[in-house]
């Protein structure tokens, strides 16, 4: 399905069966406060995501692809509609639950890293596991910096990382409480081609041997491509929803 | 306990950034709490040192004191069955005369001593020789030790004579240290010391003089103290003696290190608020660079508990070492000084731990670390995980919620009981915590109104407009500089202001309203002849005279007067015996505020004038009684009017006046005052001491003189204290200025890229250091002259005047620290290269 970013139509949604989705978005909408009037973020979006899909949500800058993810992410409160994730519904949950939910289901990767700069790299991979009372963080956390690669660089800080081997820490973090869903911001934003695409290679293979449910957005179009279904985004609406992505590249 | 295992896992993963972002909130903890430590340790060894040489300083276990008469034979014998010893001394206000040159003279405190004094410890002269050798008789003439520098006032030398009343003295030797002579702090008259022997010969003991008789006993081992003393008192319940103890060894110092730790412990009070102001910008400082970690933290599933725990025991362990490093600090500087000085020092200070103090500094510590703490992360709580996803760092919220400022409510109550029951005066700690909220709110005020005034103002000049746009911006450094610097700068104006009142009455005003000369010990027979003497001599007016006899208010309306039953501004008055008066008409300038005099043929039952300030503070009024105890005798009197006295003009008076028909029959003397012209002076001195052996002239000026040099002495070293409050929120304005550097950089890039010179860069800057300096210059005279006149004119009850140019200092030395520390850090900033900074960009 070609990418059509103009129509205000809502596309024909990829159902997938009710009792094996992740992700329930039921007309959700954002509305943010600012000194120059109310500004609608995203505008009735709808959105169903199965166990183990792979999700690219694309769209020009300022379309609300973020803010879409940061909804998925318990991390802004819509301001209409419902939001489930891993059959937990996000209506009505405080900001401190709402971090609990992360610590046991979500990870998420940032353009920018995040890591904790005093901690070495075991110590920010374990430290999800530690939030959530996860037994033997930190066996756990070296088995995670393993799979990435990094088992031979545990003791070393982010400063003595390089950028590659820093988004390689925080997908081994994003991973090791074996999360259901997984949610990337601009994962690659920040590295250059080669390293880039490394780190793609990691996180599908991850996709691949664990059936983790991927959601990222992304504005590079190789990366987009490289998902199942890729979601377009502009002015706070799905303007189209395209699973035959893979299949057309097959 | 699991939450709080991991906050602690997690807070000591924190401290791996090091301490070098904490050097501001250290150096502020560690100076405030070693304030408290300093004052408290201090004053714990100097009155441990009053306990361990109680026994030397009183003179034995039990001193007892009669004024105006020896004991009775009945009474010494008691004396002598209940004790192991007895030693008598007898001390007296007197004059000694030169024999040599042109017979210089001065007033003396004598001192007659028996052959067992010193009954404890041990009196050492030079030279070396036994005291009862040295005032032993030898070629007619009884021997005396002097003070070293009446050797200076009378222009002689060891070896010389000296004539004391009609008797001349042998000077054998000077006193390098009298065992039970607690150094004063303002010379009245130097130490001669006789023996009792030769007292009779001087021709002193007169009916009515003020001569003190001393019994200092050493008690058999185990006995009792206190019920000695009461055993003695229900023996001889009219004896009219002071007994004191050795926990009473020096009451005079004690009272002048309570009210100097007071004044200390206020020193100190408030460099520790200054502290807490330091700590919470250093603080805020540390959690805005923090607040992409927290965000992380909370993306990962942390909550804002356990993030608030977090920072809370990070903060706590750096607070440990701060309050460690303040306490030794604290200890050691004061035990090294006062160590240095021992000798120097009217008692010896015991050098120990004193746990008391130490604990109470820690507590200090302790609560001001977490209550300043509190307000910055109580707004880095709320910082949202949603920051991760946006480019720049946001800032903290503006407040914390509403229960982190419950309980920083509660940290400021805690600190305020710990004022409260750490000081010696809680009335002073009442105040003095009144004030503290105060001066804090008036100083916050004045951030307020200088942002709300620079935000309204628009001057045409590009430059102003810029510097006025820097201080009302957002993270302004403005509100951070008034109120530590502000703090520290208004306890320096209010104590040079109050110093500079003080010190102005004692040397401009009373030398010109007080009188030359006080004489003392005038016998009813000489008045006559002393009335002629005075009239006659020229340049000599004003002359004053009243009887007096030595006394005591024992009872207050009928109910036992004890000094701890009143306020203590007026437990002088209760304290030992005081001089009475009685007069029949009433003297003109007297200012009646209740009640009536009597009529100048007054015969009826006695009445008293009564001190009106005395009277507020004992709650009685006209037509209550006080009872007083003159020679043993004790006198029912009705209060019938009320006077109001002003003390500090030196004018002649006295707080109990006793209507006539009273005191005649009691022996008294006369004491009078006379204003004189310099020249005049010495003239008027030596006619009246030459007249009359037993009459001692006080010179007025010499006194003031003394108390000016006195209080020279210590201004210096209350302005130096005074001064680590400046320290204090000098430290405070450094991490402020250095806060802003980040934001000053960036501005100066943009700056040169737009085409600024350095110069033009340079102005600003020091145009905005300038003005923050102006105005909490400003506001710190403001506050601190307001304090200053609450206590000189509640407290102390002078005129106060403003002393504009000390004000104007103040203000300099705001503009100073401003722009230096400022310009300090600022001025690598003007020279350093725009590239690198736009690369990074």
């Amino acid at each position: 399905m070609p990418l059509d970013l103009y129509t205000h139509e809502k596309p024909e949604l990829n159902m997938t069966s009710a009792d094996s989705s992740l992700i329930q978005l039921n007309d959700v909408e954002l509305t943010l406060s600012s000194d120059a009037g109310p500004v609608e973020i995203l505008r009735g979006i709808d959105l169903t995501v199965g166990q183990g899909e792979t999700v690219g949500i694309v769209g020009p800058s300022g379309s609300g692809k973020t803010s879409l993810l940061m909804i998925l992410a318990g991390l802004e409160r819509a301001t209409k509609g419902s939001v489930r994730v891993a059959d937990i519904t996000f209506d009505g949950k405080s900001e401190d639950e709402l971090a609990k939910v992360r610590g046991n289901t979500i990870g998420i990767v940032f353009q920018d890293f995040h890591l904790i700069p005093n901690m070495t790299a075991l110590e920010n991979v374990a430290l999800p596991l530690e939030l959530s009372g996860g037994d033997d963080p930190f066996n756990r956390a070296e088995e995670a910096l393993t799979e990435v690669g990094l088992g031979h660089r545990i003791t070393h800080y982010p400063g003595q990382l390089s950028g590659g081997e820093q988004q390689r820490v925080a997908l081994a973090r994003a991973l090791a409480p074996r999360p259901a869903l997984i949610l990337a911001d601009e994962p690659t934003g920040n590295l250059d081609g080669e390293t880039g695409e490394k780190i793609m290679d990691l996180m599908f293979g991850i996709h691949d041997r664990n059936g983790t449910t991927l959601v990222l957005v992304t504005h590079e179009m190789r990366l987009a491509d490289k998902c199942g279904r890729r979601i377009s985004i502009a002015d706070g609406k799905i303007v189209a929803d395209d699973t035959s992505i893979v299949a057309a590249a097959d | 306990m699991t939450n709080l295992s991991l906050a602690w896992r997690l807070s000591q993963r924190e401290m791996r950034g090091g301490i070098k972002g904490f050097r501001v909130f250290l150096a502020c903890l560690a100076l405030g709490v070693g304030a408290i430590a300093a004052v408290g340790w201090s004053s714990s060894a100097i009155i441990g040192g009053l306990r361990a040489d109680a026994k030397q300083l009183l003179g034995g276990d039990v001193e007892l004191r009669l004024v105006h008469r020896p004991t009775s034979a009945e009474e010494y014998a008691y004396l002598d069955q209940t004790s192991d010893a007895i030693s008598k001394a007898v001390g007296m206000r007197a004059m000694a005369v030169s024999t040599v040159g042109t017979k210089e003279r001065t007033l003396i405190q004598l001192k007659a001593v028996d052959n067992m004094y010193p009954l404890a410890g041990e009196l050492k002269m030079t030279p070396t020789a036994r005291v009862q050798d040295a005032l032993a008789m030898r070629d007619g003439h009884a021997g005396a030790l002097v003070d070293p520098n009446l050797l200076e006032k009378l222009e002689v030398e060891i070896g010389d004579l000296v004539r004391v009343g009609k008797a001349q003295f042998r000077i054998a030797g000077t006193i390098d240290k009298e065992p039970d002579r607690v150094t004063n702090m303002v010379n009245f008259g130097p130490r001669l010391m006789i023996a009792t022997d030769a007292l009779e010969a001087t021709g002193l003991i007169q009916p009515g003089s003020l001569i003190r008789h001393y019994y200092r006993l050493t008690l058999p081992a185990g006995t009792d103290t206190k019920a000695w003393r009461e055993d003695l008192t229900t023996a001889f319940p009219d004896a009219g003696w002071r007994i004191r103890g050795t926990d009473e060894a020096a009451p005079g110092v004690q009272r002048f290190i309570d009210r100097l730790t007071l004044f200390m412990s206020f020193v100190g009070y408030t460099v520790l608020l200054v502290g807490g102001v330091g700590i919470t910008r250093a603080v805020t400082a540390y959690l805005e660079s923090k607040t992409r970690t927290i965000a992380a933290l909370k993306c990962l599933g942390a909550d804002s508990q356990l993030i608030v725990s977090i920072y809370l025991l990070q903060l706590l362990c750096l607070a440990g070492i701060g309050i460690v490093v303040g306490i030794v600090g604290g200890i050691a500087l004061p035990a090294a000084l006062l160590g240095t000085f021992a000798d120097t020092l009217p008692v010896r200070p015991e050098i120990a731990l004193y746990p008391s103090a130490i604990i109470a500094a820690a507590a200090f510590g302790v609560v001001i670390a977490i209550t300043a703490a509190l307000w910055p992360i109580g707004r880095a709580r709320q910082v949202s995980p949603r920051d991760l996803f946006r480019a720049a760092a946001q800032p903290l919220a503006q407040r914390p919620p509403l229960f982190f400022l419950v309980w920083i409510g509660v940290g400021i109550a805690i600190l305020a009981a710990l004022v409260f029951f750490t000081a010696t005066d809680p009335r002073f700690a009442f105040w003095f915590i009144l004030g503290a909220l105060a001066t804090f709110g008036l100083l916050r005020l004045t951030g307020a109104a200088l942002i709300a005034v620079s935000r309204r103002l628009k001057p045409s000049n590009a430059l102003l407009r810029l510097v006025l746009a820097n201080v009302y911006r957002p993270g302004s450094a403005a509100p951070g500089v008034i109120l530590s610097l502000g703090l520290g700068l208004s306890v320096l104006v209010a104590v040079i202001q109050i110093e500079g009142n003080v010190s102005q009455q004692i040397s401009e005003r009373l030398p010109n309203e007080a009188p030359a000369y006080f004489f003392i010990d005038i016998q009813p027979h000489q008045v006559e002849e002393f009335d002629r003497i005075v009239n006659t001599t020229p340049g000599v007016s004003g002359l004053i005279r009243e009887p007096v006899v030595r006394g005591r208010i024992v009872e207050i309306n009928g109910v036992a007067a004890d000094p701890k039953n009143v306020p203590p501004e007026n437990q002088w008055a209760l304290r030992g015996d005081r001089a009475f008066s009685s007069t029949a008409a009433m003297k003109p300038n007297t200012e009646l505020v209740a009640g009536e005099w009597w009529p100048s043929d007054y015969a009826g039952p006695p009445l008293i004038s009564f001190d009106s300030k005395l009277a507020d503070g004992f709650g009685v009024g006209v037509g209550d009684s006080l009872t007083i105890n003159v020679l043993g005798r004790e006198i029912k009197a009705e209060i019938a009017s009320l006077r109001d006295i002003d003390w500090g003009s030196l004018r002649f008076d006295f707080a109990v006046v006793l209507s006539p028909g009273v005191l005649e029959g009691a022996p008294h003397t006369h004491i009078a005052a006379a204003n004189a012209t310099p020249d005049a002076e010495k003239v008027l001195e030596r006619a009246v001491t030459d007249a009359f052996d037993n009459v001692s002239a006080v010179q007025v000026r010499e006194a003031l003189q003394a108390a000016a040099k006195l209080l020279e002495g210590i201004s210096g070293a209350i302005r130096s204290v005074a001064g680590v409050t400046v320290i204090a929120g000098a430290i405070v304005l450094a991490g402020a200025l250095a806060a802003g550097q980040r934001r000053r950089t960036f501005d100066a890039v943009v700056f040169k890229v737009l085409g600024a010179t350095r110069r033009r860069i340079a102005a600003m800057f020091i145009l905005e250091y300038g003005v923050l300096g102006l105005i909490t210059g400003l506001a710190a005279v403001g506050v601190g002259t307001l304090a200053s006149w609450g206590v000189i004119t509640f407290l102390m009850r002078m005129d106060w005047v403003w002393l504009p140019i000390d004000a104007g200092m103040t203000v300099v030395l705001a503009l100073a620290a401003t722009i230096g520390f400022g310009l300090a850090g600022s001025w690598r900033i003007l020279g350093m290269k725009t590239a690198p900074y736009l690369r990074n960009d």
